[in-house]
């Protein structure tokens, strides 16, 4: 490779930081004990995994018990929908109320919740990928179980109104889930002060290992769990806790908390370039939910004529890492159902590709980007033509 | 540093397309494989992962251990609407299709090539047995493995693009090329037979699931003779092909067989091993690969995969139409099967088989 590659995916995974990887080699080594042993290295593990609570806890606004340890965003989000629906349906609840623009993990969940009998719910967006205060106010009604809606979308970075939006669904009396996978260190988030009843967070897009997340689940909300088993984390979660990986989770949050203000701001100021400057070589290009308050580090960009397919591969190529819409199981690259539930014309749709920006993101690789980007667009477009 | 050619291999996780992007890698080459998801059995197929996913997986760990990228290219909705429809609709007018040509014509050797374009990579390379020599197509080394008879149809300029890296081993050589060179992943792995988007073999049920519940070609019918007696009833003149003998009754003097397909009728014809015979064929969509021979120039031709070849003459050509005749009758001349032509081991080019002649034409033969 003649220049340093570009890594453009931080909204996908991001690179487990120095301290957290040090914070967590003891649990490698010497503390290896299983946290339910009653013996010294049981206790020393435990010790361990509830100071990890009490940190993501805080990093939270939330107390030690309300937070559950999972294995991603993926299980915490099917263990919100699903064990909140099936104890809810109980009750006489009968519908699950999410958006079109959801992560898979919250679709499939909702599906499956669609099979267990409930009735499934999507909330109307606007074109630029905000829930429809109308459309809200009309789906969450006294019929619902649980109102999921992800904070920050993972595709086009905008920003729904959780705060505002829990607080009327739960006048209604729904529970409120909020997938804050792509939030988490963008947004303010103080479960005292929003009433949200459950928050998805994964600890890979911040700085910690894959196979870690957790879930906020409010005191005094029953779920019920997805695994059967054991009794840790209450029953809510059976089976033995990866203590290193909670340990590294509590770690990278903190350092993310502690650093937000600065690194929101750095990587605001690069976005704003990599958009301007495409946008000046390339000024038919769309920048998908513009319109809308964004997050600072995704920018889903679709340049007619081009498709996104070949373009991420030419980029890859050229050592700059992108991301199309979600990959399939064979990992080719289909449309993306956000961008299709957005209304954004298929041949646009087909053309996206999401650089998401973090830690790894330079001055020095957005101006690499703004120069690769449109050469590879103009030369994709030359091929349009000539066919 | 010299700069290294770029070809990108189309990778379906079997053994010759492996073996192709190593022996590329082994040349020097700058090798990006690709593996096409050109169909999705969603979960109808329950042993057959979403995607063909088992290939895609075998096609990246090939990849990996060859240290060059691996990407899935979608081409779903072209193949679906050059290929999957297309089959769909020649069986629906009473025709056998050979879905493999067209993919090769349209999505291998025409949408993949773009793929290679968006890339800069000159080349493109597959893993089929036949081989390209100075811009001219010939037979594989193996003749029977030769698949020349499904590459007639890719545009001729592409021709200088294309390399072929199995062409010249037979399969297996190539076996063992995979073994020596660590590939044991794919080195054993069974041949590929049926179509790759009718897994199990029963193409009805594709045809089942696309036509509509009242298509003529899966409604009942009668069986006649060519004489027209009717001697029995079908379920759906698409699940016959010419040359077929099962699901036709029994109780003549001679074996049976069907020769032909009348879809205006709904009619499917049997007839003896003789009637199966033809001295001629028309067909259409002819394509050449070399410059076009003339009328009177005599050929080669191919009229089924590992048919053997044949003696013929060309009588006709113009209008994007060719008919030939035949040295010696050739039996089951199939509509919608290709005719490829050749000179020794050269590909000429090719067509759609439209009919065939029972009689032989004859050219007007000049004075002496």
């Amino acid at each position: 490779m003649p220049t340093d590659p570009v890594y453009l995916d931080h909204a996908a995974t991001t690179p487990v930081r120095e301290e957290v990887f040090e914070a967590m080699k003891p649990f490698y080594g010497p503390r290896f004990g299983n946290p339910s042993s009653t013996h010294r290295w049981g206790r020393e593990a435990r010790a361990a995994l509830d100071e990890a609570r009490e940190r993501v806890g805080r990093c939270l606004g939330a107390r030690p018990d309300e937070i559950c340890f999972t294995s991603g965003g993926t299980e915490a989000d099917n263990l919100a929908i699903l064990g909140a629906w099936r104890a809810l349906k109980a009750k006489g609840r009968t519908a699950v109320v999410t958006t079109p623009i959801e992560h898979k993990a919250i679709l499939g969940a909702v599906h499956q919740a669609g099979r267990e009998g409930a009735t499934e719910r999507f909330l109307g967006m606007t074109a630029d990928g905000v829930i429809d205060s109308a459309s809200f106010d009309q789906l969450v009604d006294d019929e619902v179980a649980v109102c999921s809606m992800m904070w920050v979308n993972n595709e086009i970075g905008t920003i729904q109104p959780v705060p505002e939006l829990a607080a009327k669904a739960k006048a209604r009396g729904a529970f409120v889930h909020t997938d804050a996978v792509q939030a988490f260190g963008k947004i303010p988030i103080d479960a005292q002060k929003q009433q949200f009843d459950f928050l998805t967070i994964s600890g890979h897009k911040f700085g910690a290992p894959k196979g870690i997340g957790a879930l906020f689940i409010r005191r005094g909300t029953h779920i019920e769990p997805l695994m059967h088993g054991g009794t840790q984390d209450r029953g809510r979660r059976p089976g033995t806790e990866n203590v290193a990986a909670a340990v590294g989770i509590a770690r990278a949050a903190e350092l993310t908390l502690a650093e937000c203000e600065a690194h929101c701001a750095r990587i605001r100021k690069l976005r704003d370039k990599l958009e301007a400057g495409i946008l000046a070589k390339v000024p038919d290009a769309v920048i998908h939910g513009r319109g809308a308050e964004r997050a600072p580090h995704i920018v889903n960009v679709s340049v007619p004529g081009t498709d996104s397919e070949s373009l991420l591969m030419a980029l890859d190529l050229r050592g700059i890492a992108a991301s199309g819409g979600s990959a399939c199981q064979s990992g080719s690259v289909t449309p993306s159902h956000v961008l299709s539930a957005l209304a954004i014309r298929p041949d646009l749709a087909s053309a996206a590709i999401r650089m998401s920006l973090g830690v790894l993101t330079t001055d020095h690789c957005i101006d690499r980007v703004i120069e690769v980007f449109p050469a590879l667009v103009a030369k994709a477009r030359q091929l349009t033509v000539a066919e | 540093m010299v700069l290294q050619e770029r070809v990108l291999v189309a990778m379906s996780g079997g053994v010759d397309s492996s073996v192709a992007a190593a022996l590329l890698v082994e040349q020097g080459y700058d090798v990006v494989g690709a593996t096409m998801k050109l169909f999705c059995h969603g979960e109808d197929v329950p042993d057959r992962p979403c995607c063909s996913l088992d290939s895609v997986n075998d096609a990246r760990r090939v990849c990996e251990q060859l240290g060059i990228p691996h990407y899935v290219l979608n081409l779903e909705s072209r193949f679906g609407h050059d290929v999957i429809d297309n089959f769909v609709h020649e069986y629906a007018r009473g025709r056998t299709p050979i879905p493999c040509v067209r993919c090769n014509t349209f999505t291998k050797f025409r949408d993949f090539l773009k793929r290679a374009d968006a890339i800069d990579a000159q080349w493109i390379a597959t893993g089929h047995y036949a081989r390209v020599v100075d811009g001219v197509l010939r037979r594989g080394i193996d003749e029977n493995k030769d698949q020349t008879y499904f590459l007639w149809g890719i545009d001729r300029a592409v021709l200088s693009r294309m390399i072929l890296p199995v062409g010249g081993l037979d399969k297996a050589q190539t076996r063992a090329r995979a073994h020596a060179m660590g590939l044991e992943v794919i080195a054993e792995k069974p041949e590929s037979q049926e179509i790759c988007f009718v897994p199990d073999g029963d193409y009805a049920r594709i045809l089942e699931q696309r036509l509509p519940h009242d298509a003529p070609a899966l409604a009942h019918g009668p069986i006649i003779t060519s004489s027209g007696a009717i001697v029995g009833e079908h379920n759906g003149f698409a699940r016959y092909t010419i040359g077929q003998r099962r699901g036709i009754p029994g109780g003549f003097a001679s074996p049976m067989y069907v020769i032909a397909i009348r879809p205006e009728q709904r009619a499917v014809v049997i007839g003896t091993r003789d009637e199966l015979l033809g001295n001629g064929i028309v067909a259409r969509e002819v394509n050449w690969l070399t410059d076009a021979p003339e009328v009177g120039d005599h050929v080669c031709v191919r009229v089924r995969h590992r048919a053997p070849l044949a003696h013929a003459e060309i009588v006709r050509l113009g209008g994007g139409e060719i008919e030939i005749a035949l040295d010696e009758p050739v039996s089951a001349i199939t509509p919608g099967q290709s005719v490829v032509f050749y000179d020794r081991d050269r590909v000429l080019g090719g067509a759609f088989i439209e009919a065939a002649r029972r009689q032989r034409t004859q050219l007007p033969v000049l004075a002496a």
